[in-house]
């Protein structure tokens, strides 16, 4: 038994709870905090390979002392096998992404603490309370388990989103809880109708009941089950028909919350997109399902992020787009395009936060993010305004940056499962979003300074640069040893490939 | 001919989701909206309580007398009731946000019509 | 038999309950589709969890509701 799996959803958990307790003393809670998020990206390291069956109820199978004294009813039936407790299982894929989630939460948390003066407060309970939920999303393999940790999050982020004092975020976040309020129960729904055909929630054991013929795969209810499951995916990730919510809700909190929401967003997907192609990759459209909602994604959010004027709303548009590549890698469903789409969630993940957290150091100077009323921020922070641009181009895909691994990582796996023109889509929409990018940076860095534009701080915290530069080195590490990641990604990329009938 | 009770639940619990979506999706009131948005949540609970029904069955108390075997042909499925309490309390709390975040927008704006303040 | 009934207030209930335009008649009428839902689950073998809708759907979401009401305004404009 492996007592660091739970630890990693129970840690951040303690963070959030504690923290506030030791109010007014600031400078104290500065550096628990510091040291406490220092531990979220360690656990994962540190943690071995394994499942973790909480309350010790590990399957009859592996229990003989148990199992002898009971009757062959049980013992000699599928039921031998069956998870009867809630299981986590870590492997090579949880452990990076529990890892990149850790270190984003870690820098957001770190620039929070000194861009908001702060330290204990709502704010970063909501934080830590998200990052427990995330991460027990990612690591869960009971279905029911995930669907209270999803609502979990979505109450973080709209907690994140309540506290940011930027005008109209209470409209935006009670439209989010409005839509997450018919989204969740219709993925409850759908785990209800996926427990009333299978009899299970554990994932594995679903699909071991679908392999072995102890359910028929082809009943209808099992479609109208994949179905409500989708809806819950589109809204927890922000694809479209909510991707004009998610990009507002981006931009209704502050940038370091952006920045970790996004992260949120990223690895709902990734979570439950799994778990899709996990249970339904056999049924002939769920490919074609994932690659067309993917496609519309990309196209959307990109397109629409053009014509945004506002920065945080404008990188969350590119966020959605971004999501579509993932999409797209799930989609195409050969373990070359899924490990490619994990890999390009990774990064994502890393150069989202990267660009929110840059683009609010101008906020954190000016508190304007109308890209119209700004201008001459070079200026004032040459070195700011490069860590800036390299994140752009990290995201537009420029090599050495980690970006361009993946998507070149993409585009070949779409050419050789028979998509070029996918391909060429994403190289088009690619160059869209360096565009829209450099439009941005032009009017925020390099244009003149407008005559009323006048700053509010001058000094940017040196706790936010060390944070740029720390995931700029992360970009530039994964993007020359990209071999180090995928060799993670690899084998969940196999075993999500078989379909099962 | 009477249709059977579980069936009948089933119904039930479809019915008062599609309720709660016509409310949460067109009636102008923020309150009503919430409460159409409770309903779904209660149509889903009454889901899954239904699937776990057994017509004839007893409840899934297990008392001391009872052959094992008997037990487990006839008792109700507990998993989903144990769902059901979860998503009961997560439910009501999700409830309880969205109507101080209305309070909030009533303060602020004097009204709870869903157009003027959600801008739809 | 009696199940049915109940089944129909739940039913009947939401409905009245989003056709009244006092709110905090609505929220009252909320509790009453709470409660037939909590009887219901008595009869479909899961007493537990018709205690926790009892005190959560019959008293604790009304109340929610009728205090939204008094923060805000009665009258649906």
């Amino acid at each position: 038994m492996n007592l660091l799996i739970p630890l990693m959803v129970i840690v951040p958990i303690l963070c959030a709870l504690f923290l506030n307790l030791l109010h007014k003393k600031d400078r104290t809670i500065k550096t628990i905090a510091i040291i406490l998020a220092l531990i979220l990206p360690a656990l994962p390291i540190l943690a071995n390979y394994g499942l973790h069956y909480f309350g010790g109820y590990a399957p009859l199978i592996e229990n003989p002392t148990l199992s002898s004294n009971l009757p062959s009813l049980i013992t000699g039936t599928a039921l031998n096998t069956f998870h009867p407790a809630i299981t986590y299982s870590f492997q090579g894929a949880q452990k990076i992404f529990i890892f990149i989630l850790g270190l984003v939460g870690l820098l957001v948390v770190f620039t929070s603490l000194y861009e908001t003066r702060r330290p204990s407060g709502v704010y970063g309970y909501m934080m830590f309370m998200g990052i427990a939920a995330l991460t027990a999303i990612l690591l869960t393999d009971d279905i029911f388990n995930l669907y209270v940790f999803f609502e979990i999050a979505a109450l973080a982020t709209v907690g994140i989103v309540l506290v940011s004092n930027v005008k109209g975020n209470y409209e935006t976040a009670l439209k989010y809880m409005i839509l997450g309020s018919i989204a969740a129960p219709l993925l409850l729904l759908g785990i209800a109708l996926l427990l009333g055909v299978t009899g299970n929630v554990n994932i594995t054991d679903i699909i071991y009941s679908l392999k072995n013929g102890l359910v028929n795969p082809q009943n209808p209810v099992l479609l109208m089950a994949c179905g409500l499951i989708v809806f819950g995916w589109l809204y927890g990730s922000g694809l479209p028909p909510f991707h004009t919510i998610k990009s507002a809700i981006y931009s209704k909190a502050l940038p370091s919350g952006a920045a970790l929401i996004q992260a949120f967003s990223v690895f709902t997907f990734i979570a439950l997109g799994i778990i899709i192609l996990r249970i339904f990759s056999y049924l002939p459209f769920s490919q074609w399902v994932i690659l067309g909602v993917s496609l519309l994604a990309m196209i959307l959010g990109i397109t629409m992020a053009i014509v945004q004027t506002d920065i945080k709303r404008m990188i969350g548009y590119l966020a959605v787009g971004e999501l579509g590549y993932i999409g797209i890698g799930l989609g195409l469903g050969t373990a070359f395009g899924i490990t490619a789409g994990l890999f390009q969630a990774v990064n994502e993940a890393i150069i989202t936060a990267f660009l929110f957290i840059g683009f609010g150091t101008v906020l954190y100077q000016t508190r304007i993010s109308d890209t119209r009323k700004l201008g001459g921020m070079m200026a004032r922070n040459p070195l700011v305004a490069l860590l800036v641009l390299l994140a752009g181009f990290a995201m537009a895909g420029v090599p050495p940056l980690n970006a361009f691994q993946s998507k070149l990582m993409l585009i070949q796996a779409s050419i050789n499962a028979g998509f070029p023109e996918l391909g060429v889509i994403m190289i088009l929409l690619s160059i869209v979003t360096f565009m829209t990018f450099m439009k941005a940076f032009h009017a925020v860095f390099l244009r003149p300074k407008p005559a009323d534009l006048e700053l509010k701080n001058e000094n940017i915290p040196k706790a936010t640069i060390v944070a740029l530069v720390v995931f700029l080195v992360v970009c530039l590490v994964f993007g020359l040893f990209p071999q180090v990641i995928t060799s993670y990604l690899q084998p969940l990329a196999t075993s999500l490939t078989g379909g099962i009938v | 001919m009477v249709i059977d009770v579980q069936i009948a639940s089933l119904f039930t619990a479809v019915a008062l989701i599609i309720i709660g979506i016509f409310a949460a999706a067109f009636l102008d009131n923020l309150i009503k909206k919430v409460i159409g948005l409770a309903f779904i949540g209660d149509g889903v609970n009454l889901f899954l309580i239904a699937m776990g029904y057994k017509p004839g069955g007893i409840v899934y108390i297990y008392l001391p007398g009872m052959a094992a075997e008997w037990f487990s042909q006839n008792a109700a499925y507990p998993l989903p009731f144990a769902m059901v309490l979860t998503s009961i309390v997560i439910g009501a709390s999700t409830m309880a946000v969205m109507l101080g975040i209305i309070i909030v927008l009533y303060k602020k704006r004097e009204s709870l019509s869903a157009k003027e303040i959600l801008g739809e | 038999m009696i199940e049915y009934l109940f089944m129909l207030t739940a039913v009947l209930g939401a409905i009245f309950a989003l056709m009244q335009r006092d709110l905090l008649k609505a929220a009252i009428l909320t509790g009453i589709s709470g409660a037939s839902i909590a009887i219901l689950y008595q009869y479909l073998l899961a007493p537990d969890v018709a205690l926790t809708q009892a005190i959560v759907g019959a008293a604790i979401i009304p109340v929610f509701f009728a205090l939204a009401v008094y923060k805000t305004r009665r009258m649906e404009e």
